[in-house]
């Protein structure tokens, strides 16, 4: 067939993201060197860039990014391959665990994190109220009050919403090792820890690094949890790039600088995508 | 792997069913708190079981507030960005496979980088733009955004899936006199339908959950959907919990129905992208 219908075939997605993504992309930079106030705009050149690169809120928020999303992916991962070790163990009714696991992904982040409000509410909420039954703490404690406290709140609700996500890719990573790997390894006497260490780990590894990166990539960018839970307080505790993004450009209604915020934080994912490119690709290499 | 037998097994199920009751929890007492009556809601020690359960907050809630509205907000919403992000991504990945082979590899690392884009970064821009469209407030600011955020994985996923379909089956309706679009809709489309519906339930899955988006692009209270009606009731002086419960249980259990049901497809669809590179 000829190649002419071959455009005909990819002009609507092209036109699309072009007008969806490229050109709000391309508006984002042309922001990101103005200073916009109501109706009145002005070219200001990098100020935006310095004035964030400067700014202490910046930075104090480019570490609470790294805490965030480094907590949250390592747990994920963690918890997310011991709990697809757990299923794959299971001997019967492992699609219906699966699904049962894998609910917390499946409902919208909001919504979760609205549910998390509840449980975490100082008086009333059963978190407190289990907590001081069992004696782990005395008062109730101000879950999203306290600095301290809230940082690893909304951690342990990206945690509970992650994980899954993990599960299912390593569980589909643990389906893909062939049996005999394991037979061989048990001829040779070896144990559970010795299978895993020789067996199950290495054929992981590749998948590992890959649903990292992306877990990185997903979690640096995660606003809806915050948003909705502390929409960055108290005091800024919890107000990762994304929130200070969202608060500069649309509490503040400081567009120009948010934009400014937002590049930085691509050039942030960006580096994490060169990172997966290239860990995806050299594998193709290796299996060719 | 090699399953352990009886004791094991029974160890195995204790913690599995230990860390699934943890999981589901905030899931049990979200609906447990909805049933509850309002003075319920605040005793201490809480019920975890209730001989008052009831649909009153339900009934309360749907008077006081359109939620009905917003469930229906969010149902077009996330039918739209499906059907629209659906067929785009048939037709760029049918036209990929078919016609630029070669030009697939750069085609989905473009899809790749706009998928790692900061959503925050782009809704600055569109906002904007929506703005001086005057499209704040429509069903197609919407579908639009959405459309966008599913198309690089619909798009990637279907490559896979037309290249799996020979190409002599094209060439077969071809001789036969079918013209392009024909083939590509009566041939082509039927036989790739798993992959369509995995992408659909994908599509449907991230619209019917997005938040911030919908936020910034909706004022009037008329056209939230579900998260942000949901979200806009923690905000208030005094929240109703149970009130507040049982909106979350209307966004979230349709879903949760619906993708149970389903789960095989959307499984396979995200798996096979990362694990097979």
């Amino acid at each position: 067939m000829p190649r002419r219908y071959g455009y005909f075939f990819l002009a609507p997605v092209v036109l699309f993201l072009g007008a969806v993504i490229v050109l709000p992309l391309a508006h984002a930079f042309w922001t990101s060197l103005h200073r916009v106030r109501g109706l009145s705009t002005t070219f200001v050149g990098l100020a935006n860039y310095v004035r964030a690169l400067t700014d202490d809120a910046f930075w104090h928020s480019l570490g609470v990014s790294v805490v965030f999303t480094a907590s949250s992916v390592a747990l994920h991962l963690v918890l997310g391959l011991a709990l697809a070790l757990l299923l794959d163990q299971l001997r019967f009714a492992r699609t219906a665990m699966r699904i049962a696991f894998l609910t917390p992904w499946m409902v919208a982040p909001a919504v979760g994190a609205t549910i998390w409000l509840w449980l975490l509410e100082p008086q009333f909420g059963v978190v407190n109220w289990l907590l001081r039954a069992v004696h782990v703490v005395n008062a109730p404690v101000a879950w999203l009050g306290e600095p301290g406290t809230a940082l690893g709140a909304v951690i342990g609700v990206d945690v509970w919403r992650g994980v899954p996500f993990v599960m299912l890719l390593m569980l589909a990573g643990l389906q893909t090792i062939p049996a005999e790997q394991y037979e061989a390894a048990a001829m040779d006497g070896a144990g559970a820890w010795q299978r895993f260490r020789h067996v199950t780990w290495p054929n992981l590894r590749y998948l590992t690094v890959v649903a990292t990166t992306l877990d990185v990539i997903n979690t640096i960018r995660h606003y809806d949890i915050i948003g909705v839970m502390t929409a960055g307080g108290p005091a800024g505790a919890t107000e990762t790039l994304p929130v200070l993004l969202y608060n500069t450009a649309f509490r503040a209604n400081r567009f120009g600088d948010a934009a400014a915020v937002g590049v930085l934080l691509l050039l942030v994912v960006l580096a994490f995508a060169a990172v997966y490119v290239k860990v995806a690709r050299l594998d193709r290499i290796e299996r060719t | 792997m090699k399953r352990p037998r009886r004791a094991g097994q029974a160890i195995l199920w204790v913690v599995a069913l230990v860390a699934l009751a943890v999981t589901l929890f905030p899931f049990y007492w979200m609906l447990n708190t909805s049933l509850k009556p309002t003075a319920e809601v605040f005793a201490s020690p809480p019920t975890f079981v209730s001989a008052h359960w009831s649909f009153d907050a339900y009934a309360s809630l749907l008077r006081s507030r359109p939620v009905a509205r917003y469930f229906a907000n969010s149902l077009i919403v996330a039918l739209g960005s499906t059907m629209l992000s659906v067929l785009l991504a048939a037709l760029a990945a049918y036209g990929v496979t078919r016609f630029f082979p070669r030009g697939a590899t750069p085609f989905v690392l473009f899809l790749l980088f706009t998928k790692m884009l900061p959503e925050t970064l782009l809704i600055i821009p569109y906002f904007q733009l929506m703005s001086d469209l005057g499209l704040l407030n429509t069903y197609w600011a919407l579908i639009l955004a959405y459309s966008s955020f599913a198309l690089p994985f619909s798009v990637w996923m279907l490559i896979g899936f037309f290249r799996s379909i020979p190409r002599e089956l094209d060439e077969a309706a071809h001789i036969d006199g079918a013209g392009v679009l024909q083939t590509f809709f009566r041939v082509i489309l039927p036989l790739a339908r798993p992959g369509l519906v995995a992408v659909a339930l994908f599509t449907f899955l991230i619209a019917w959950n997005s938040y911030v988006w919908a936020l910034v692009l909706t004022t009037d209270a008329s056209m939230f959907v579900m998260s942000v009606g949901i979200a806009n009731m923690v905000g208030e002086y005094r929240v109703q919990w149970n009130e507040l419960m049982a909106a979350a249980v209307i966004a979230a259990v349709p879903v949760m129905a619906l993708y149970a049901l389903l789960e095989r497809h959307l499984v396979n669809a995200i798996t096979a992208g990362a694990v097979k590179g």
